[in-house]
């Protein structure tokens, strides 16, 4: 008997291993409901005023989180009925755990960032509120209509885009020289290309070998280049399965099966440190990777190309970014909407000064990108501003069973396990359950 | 049983134990057994964290049925834990045996050296086994072309990804099972080798009839423990693969995570914590009873 206990006892605590996970939230949640209307409360400042205080969550580290730091302190001195508590979190903890939990259990931020992949489970959960009636006059006319259309649901725009970051093909110069090889522009070209420069100590072409979000936004551009996409127009049934993706998914299959793309990398597939450690020839990447190519591998010959096309097809890349959020539910939506438009949608001072000091991206804002002509011309910039900029299209907000899908698929065929068709067959049912499933 | 007299003194005894025990009593109520309660009652709810709840019964349980990707978790987690167990078993009687045999001052210095991997964490032991796994730079491969063998891809290869992942999760693991092993060892007198001895048994008859019977208490624990263990590996797989490549290391724990956190469907990840429990459960208690029946 006392043997049996001792297993029960071995198999709850194993059990409550196993379950902390689904019930950490009802752990942080406990005291949830008390923080918010605290924080909801006024609190009186000295001048006898009532002061609003709302929360603001973020994932920004270093640099970036200095500049939303700096950010809310300005904006607290600006005026006297609202006070903005910044704190920031791990980002992988960030849209994984961080906001759910907080939103379960009523304790959200009244402020948040998303990112497309989320998007869409958010604002169907009422957690965004719609931000149309906030935009200063003649702000909305300002941002490209794409960026707003990427954010909109049901004529309501949910979220403020506040960068756009854009993928090229990053190289080195003298590795392609010395190899004999010209800058691809064609899909034969490039895989040419990373056939040739691909050696025992340098691998041809880095893109992103694991599933996730990031995986599924570097291969995109491949489908739309041929016209192909993975849901019609309306995002309510699946096109996934077309010859355009079953040659994108085997296109991208190829380089991972005859080797000339690590299927691990030691460095993040985002990382320009792939080129920087000159153990890579080529790279896709974002406009992100400049700061670092610049000012850390300054030595490295690293220039940016256009994503090459395939025959017949256009020029399209992904332009990815997030979002600046309000809490739908929060009792200060308003307050927490004129801080957002304050941001980004007002003095073009501080959008220019995120998308070039403190990193790089291009503004959604014409009048920005007008602004920053100077800097937007720089360097590589210039080959993103000329010759990228016109042929991006925002990340898709597809719900996360749907990437899941598309990246299975991607996966399935990298690692040889179905050849394109035979990917883009299986997923398309998927994923139009997966639309079923999401829109419950 | 009829109740027997309880002197004072045994009351107090009793008093003094449950005082003692009352925090740890109290500490797994809140944070155990509570919690194992609501997860039962989320896993009724169709739940995506940022909605009410919403009654939905058994259907959860019903979806788990028919969801091929929860199958082949199981199949991946029972395929490592095949192979993981049995092996850190065997690895770890055997280094405890070798230590118990050396004598002098390397068997503190060699015990320290089989613990120590286990003072690092999980996440670092996953990064530090990717630096060596790694196809390009990595020490293995460097090793194995010393004596020939090309690059391998180990962690970027659906084949060669368990293998790879046990292994860094054996280095971690062994040097304590170890410990345990030793120490149970230590306990077994030296009289009955040296009866045994005098009737001619000798090295493996030894092991085999006085060593491994007597470990029998401390084996157990170690396969239930180590069992468990394996059902629940997750860090150094979402550390080392996340699940890949192409989903080969998608472990249960790592798809009930997906679930509940990357697609936000609570209600189901906890009713397939909940099946994944009952799994663990079940199995603890057939190899105690195959454990405690050969007694």
């Amino acid at each position: 008997m006392g043997k049996t206990w001792k297993g029960i006892g071995i198999a709850a605590v194993s059990l409550a291993l196993m379950l902390q996970m689904a019930c950490g939230n009802s752990n942080d949640g406990g005291n949830g409901g008390k923080n918010e209307s605290a924080s909801a409360q006024a609190s009186g400042s000295e001048n006898g005023g009532k002061k609003v205080k709302l929360k603001f969550w973020d994932f920004h580290t270093e640099k970036e989180e200095e500049f939303f730091k700096g950010l809310v302190d300005e904006y607290n001195k600006s005026q006297d009925d609202v006070e903005i508590e910044y704190s920031t979190y791990n980002q992988t903890d960030y849209t994984s755990t961080k906001l759910p939990t907080g939103f379960a259990s009523g304790d959200g931020p009244d402020i948040y960032m998303i990112s497309p992949g989320d998007f869409m489970k958010f604002a169907k959960s009422g957690l965004m509120a719609d931000l149309t009636p906030y935009f200063p006059e003649g702000a909305k006319e300002d941002f490209l209509p794409a960026s707003l259309d990427a954010v909109t649901v049901d004529g309501k725009i949910m979220a403020l885009p506040y960068e756009l970051e854009l993928l090229g093909l990053y190289y080195n110069e003298v590795m392609l020289k010395n190899a004999g090889v010209d800058v691809p522009k064609t899909w034969d070209e490039l895989y040419e290309a990373a056939k040739k420069l691909t050696t025992n100590k340098v691998a041809g072409l880095v893109i992103p070998p694991d599933k996730g979000a990031y995986l599924n936004f570097v291969w995109y551009p491949f489908l739309w280049q041929q016209g192909g996409n993975v849901l019609n127009a309306d995002g309510t049934q699946s096109t996934f399965h077309s010859p355009e993706t079953a040659k994108a998914l085997d296109y991208w299959g190829r380089f991972f099966k005859e080797g000339l793309s690590p299927t691990k990398l030691q460095n993040g597939p985002t990382e320009i440190d792939n080129l920087g450690s000159k153990g890579a020839a080529m790279q896709i990447a974002g406009t992100w990777a400049i700061t670092r190519a610049e000012e850390v591998f300054g030595d490295v010959p690293i220039n940016v190309a256009p994503l090459p096309i395939p025959e017949g097809g256009q020029a399209a890349t992904d332009a990815g970014g997030w979002k600046f959020a309000v809490n739908g539910k929060s009792a200060h939506a308003e307050e927490a909407a004129k801080f957002v438009m304050w941001a980004f949608a007002e003095d073009p001072a501080r959008a220019l000064k995120w998308c070039t000091e403190v990193k790089f991206a291009y503004s959604p804002r014409k009048s920005v990108v007008e602004q920053g002509k100077a800097i937007y011309n720089q360097g590589m910039r210039k080959v993103f501003t000329e010759q990228i900029y016109d042929s991006a299209i925002p990340e898709p907000r597809y719900p996360s069973e749907v990437l899941d899908v598309v990246g299975d698929a991607i996966q399935n065929v990298m690692f040889g396990k179905y050849d394109g068709a035979k990917a883009a067959e299986e997923a398309d049912a998927k994923i139009n359950e997966a639309l079923k499933t999401a829109n419950k | 049983m009829t109740p027997k007299r309880i002197s004072a003194r045994t009351r107090n005894e009793w008093v003094t134990a449950y005082g003692f025990l009352l925090p740890n009593l109290i500490g797994l109520f809140v944070f155990v057994f509570v919690p194992i309660v609501y997860a039962l009652y989320v896993s009724l709810h169709d739940w995506n964290a940022l909605n009410p709840k919403a009654f939905s019964g058994l259907d959860n349980y019903r979806k788990l049925l028919h969801d091929d990707q929860w199958w082949s978790s199981i199949r991946i987690t029972l395929t490592f834990s095949v192979i993981y167990v049995p092996l850190l078993f065997v690895l770890s009687l055997l280094s405890a045996l070798l230590m118990n045999a050396l004598r002098g001052r390397t068997k503190g210095v060699a015990r320290t050296l089989f613990l120590l991997p286990f003072a690092v964490t999980s996440v670092t032991s996953a990064v530090i086994g990717m630096f060596m796994l790694d196809p390009r730079n990595g020490v293995i491969n460097r090793l194995l072309g010393l004596i020939g063998i090309g690059p391998q891809p180990f962690l970027g290869s659906t084949s060669q990804a368990m293998l790879s992942i046990i292994g860094v999760i054996l280095w971690i693991n062994i040097g304590y099972n170890m410990i345990i092993f030793l120490s149970a060892i230590k306990e077994i007198p030296r009289d009955y080798y040296e009866a045994a001895g005098m009737d001619g048994a000798t090295g493996w008859k030894s092991f085999r009839f006085i060593t491994l019977p007597l470990l029998r208490e401390t084996s157990t624990f170690i396969l239930i423990v180590t069992t468990i263990g394996s059902f629940q590996a997750l860090d150094q797989i979402l550390v080392m693969t996340k699940g890949g490549p192409a989903n080969a290391m998608e472990v249960s724990v790592l798809y009930i995570f997906k679930q509940g956190f990357e697609l936000l469907n609570m209600g189901y990840a906890a009713s397939l914590a909940f099946v994944l429990f009952l799994i663990i459960f079940g199995l603890s208690l057939v190899q105690l009873k195959l454990f405690s029946n050969r007694n």
